[in-house]
């Protein structure tokens, strides 16, 4: 009875201390490989949103199916997009790469570099993909040639090319009895300002206004002020600050005109007590921003009981309409031991029509990005143009800013071509005392551009 | 030639261990071991590492080793003016730890007695404790907005006057997260001072009482003593928790607020480390913050002798 006790007893500490010592080298490490099995486990690791999960998911599974004498499992591992890049840092640090993940415009040059990303020209090349149906413009993102990004060999394919087009709220230009935006013209700065004066209104009589033509959020929006002025933030290069440029010094004055001169959106104030998207949604104002991940949200009547389409952002003295586009892309990791069969996973991912059709709408879905492939953008605008998807009517804006035309033109923001962020957020952290009409711009300016230059010149120092 | 002998004292041998206790010894050890490698995975490595880290231009994905700076990044901390708004606006939080405190030990007080409910007022206290920070901090952000907040409503009600931008000005902001953070740890401290105020004896009170002190007397003179080892430990976690706060200022403004007036030491790390990819800037702060944190505790635990108190 004794000896028995005396075995339970050793027995329990035993058990106890080897699943101690496994909970610890559990933690440090991960599995690896297919099960002995020969066939292939390949990781995955993205950030999404619900229903692009619940898309992919399915796309995955397929894929599995597909390669099933190949592939063993996929782990597809998702997050969000605020965890993501702290996650892959991690992952980074513990030499722990999944074999597939995203790389945005403005990592390329970095994790190309430091050896994270595979060069996909000449896996592509070796397994016969071609990319000719997918936007060249959006691909030249990708593309690295040891010293710039633009050219050169191709590092992802795109999971999407979007652009944050411009919207109005059709019931309150009715109300207005104003006309609707041109949808092959955008206004002049002019012409914007008086279609804001007359959407501006005190609409229930107490004194103050309640209805603006217009808010702005400072970070997304002012770009296409500065950019259709012909300025920018910095140089091509991305070395120079170049806010004292006159132009770009008009443009800014401009733009915080349309609140402390003309008083057609709201001011700082009321901006801290509601946001520019939730005066929108509320239908406070005349116009905002639709990026093409909105839309969706935007056409459901819970959300935004509106009447609404898509237009330009005004023109300046460029006499062109510009937005910032985005983009992010799947790259295979320089890490990955099955590079090939993560090429075609991405490849599919990418470009399979299916997929495309399910994450654009075309299918009955909300919709979360425009087609990738050029050969479904036009089935894209006649499903729109005949009823049958749920989307604006005037989508060419879209296609307009994402391809380019005479007048629309979608471009990165210059933070895609630097290596932090850190030097134009010093920017937009000081332009609130600007456009609360603390301070004046050109003390603004002076005062704000060796800092952002110092910012800028150390990021580009420590990137090497 | 003389020669010359030695003689070395007879070596005292270890008491042999019985096979018992060499097999507990064993067992002890492996027990030993698991949180030690555990300790060594993820305290001691994360920390070398970091300093490390920290004498080099790491921005996450580069080479810790390939790109060391030396000591520029504390050189440059303690030029960047940045850093030390953000240990001013951390320091200026830390008003709230008295505030908390004083509060905390009147509601203890008051709840130190039988009424009816008192334990539902206790939990009701301790709620905000248990909740979720980023939920709280989200519900605190609406009852601070300018137009519609809670707060300015009753502020119209009462005054006529609208209230301030609490979230949207430099200086109110600040009293904000001050008013939130008192809210959020004052049923620690009201549960810590209740049971701190249990424990005196109720003898002392009554001796007070026939010597003629009055309520004040009592309180000034027994209460506040006899707690002082909850005001100790209160003091120095406040402290110690004060230097770390970073989820009320990440959920409750935007960038850290208007010209950066609500962002934190801890904030700014995160800012620099994980936003703009400067890791080993991020990493000397953490250092910089460890050693601060360090100096203040050790004083504290200096100083305790001089006002706090035991029963014993």
């Amino acid at each position: 009875m004794k000896s028995a006790t005396r075995f339970l007893k050793r027995f329990a500490c035993l058990a106890l201390a080897a699943i101690l010592s496994l909970t610890c080298l559990a933690a440090c490490g991960g599995g690896e490989g297919g099960g002995g099995s020969g066939k292939t486990k390949l990781k995955v690791f993205l950030y999404m949103n619900d229903h692009e999960k619940e898309v992919y998911s399915a796309m995955v599974e397929k894929f599995k199916e597909a390669h099933a004498d190949e592939v063993s499992d996929i782990e597809f591992q998702i997050t969000t997009q605020s965890e993501y890049a702290t996650t892959l840092t991690g992952m980074m640090t513990a030499n722990d790469m999944p074999d597939v993940f995203y790389v945005g415009p403005e990592r390329v040059k970095d994790y190309v570099s430091n050896g994270y990303v595979a060069n996909l020209t000449p896996l592509l090349s070796s397994a016969g993909i071609s990319t000719d149906d997918l936007p060249q413009g959006i691909l030249d993102f990708y593309r690295y040639d040891g010293s710039n990004v633009g050219s050169g060999d191709l590092y992802a394919l795109p999971k999407d090319a979007s652009v944050f087009a411009y919207a109005y709220n059709k019931d309150l230009f009715d109300a207005a009895g104003v006309a609707y935006p041109d949808p092959s013209k955008p206004y002049t700065y002019e012409e914007f300002v008086s279609v804001l004066q007359q959407l501006t209104k005190d609409t229930n009589g107490d004194g103050e206004i309640d209805q603006w033509g217009a808010s702005f959020a400072d970070l997304y929006m002012l770009y296409q002020f500065i950019w259709s002025n012909d300025a920018s933030f910095t140089s091509e290069d991305g070395k120079a600050i170049t806010i004292d440029d006159p132009k770009f010094v008009d443009a800014l004055q401009k733009y915080i005109d349309l609140t402390l001169k003309y008083q057609v959106t709201p001011t700082v104030e009321q901006d801290t007590a509601l946001g520019p998207y939730q005066r929108w949604i509320a239908g406070q104002t005349g116009f905002y921003a639709a990026g093409t991940w909105d839309v969706a949200s935007f056409m459901d009547p819970e959300t935004f009981p509106y009447n609404w389409d898509l237009c330009y952002y005004p023109t300046m003295s460029s006499g062109k309409s510009y937005t910032w586009s985005g983009t992010v892309g799947f790259c295979v990791s320089e890490a990955s031991e099955h590079k090939d069969l993560a090429l075609q996973l991405i490849s599919y991912l990418s470009t399979d029509p299916e997929g495309q059709k399910d994450l654009s709408g075309m299918t009955g879905n909300a919709s979360v990005q425009v087609p990738n492939l050029l050969s479904l953008q036009d089935e894209f605008k006649s499903k729109v143009a005949d009823g049958s998807m749920t989307y604006p009517s005037n989508v060419d804006v879209i296609f307009n800013y994402l391809n380019g035309t005479g007048f629309a033109q979608g471009r990165m923001m210059e933070t895609t071509y630097t290596p932090n962020t850190e030097w134009i957020d010093m920017f937009w952290e000081q332009l609130t005392d600007v456009k609360a009409g603390k301070r004046d711009i050109n003390e603004f300016i002076s005062s704000i551009k060796p800092e952002m230059q110092a910012s800028l010149d150390k990021a580009w120092a420590n990137a090497g | 030639m003389a020669s010359t002998t030695t003689t070395t004292p007879a070596k005292t041998d270890k008491p042999r261990m019985s096979q018992m206790a060499l097999q507990e010894q064993r067992w002890g050890r492996l027990f030993v071991a698991a949180p030690f490698v555990g300790f060594c995975l993820f305290s001691a490595f994360p920390i070398v590492f970091a300093f490390v880290a920290s004498l080099s231009n790491w921005t996450g994905t580069n080479s810790v080793f390939a790109n060391f700076c030396g000591l520029n990044n504390y050189i440059e901390l303690f030029t960047d003016a940045r850093f030390w708004k953000t240990v001013g606006t951390t320091i200026i939080y830390m008003t709230g730890i008295p505030i908390g405190m004083i509060l905390g030990l009147l509601i203890a007080t008051a709840m130190n007695r039988r009424i009816p409910g008192v334990k539902i007022l206790r939990t009701m206290y301790y709620v905000p404790v248990i909740s979720s920070l980023v939920a709280v901090a989200i519900l605190w952000a609406w009852v601070f907005n300018y137009d519609f907040g809670l707060l300015n409503l009753i502020i119209k009600a009462l005054t006529g006057a609208k209230g301030p931008n609490w979230l949207g000005d430099e200086a109110w902001i600040k009293v904000a997260m001050i008013i939130f953070m008192v809210w959020k740890g004052l049923g620690t401290s009201v549960i810590l001072y209740l049971s701190g105020l249990q424990n005196i004896p109720r003898d002392y009170y009554e001796a007070a009482t026939i010597d003629g002190a009055t309520g004040w007397q009592a309180f000034k003179n027994i209460t506040i003593p006899l707690v002082s080892p909850v005001t100790f430990y209160l003091l120095i976690t406040g402290i110690i928790g004060g230097f770390q706060v970073f989820v009320e200022v990440s959920v409750m403004t935007t960038n850290g607020g208007i010209n950066y007036s609500a962002a934190t030491v801890v904030y700014y790390l995160w800012d620099k480390a994980f936003k703009h990819q400067q890791m080993g800037y991020g990493a000397a702060m953490a250092f910089i913050l460890a050693i601060i944190i360090f100096i203040v505790t050790a004083i504290n635990f200096k100083g305790q002798d001089k006002w706090v108190k035991t029963i014993d």
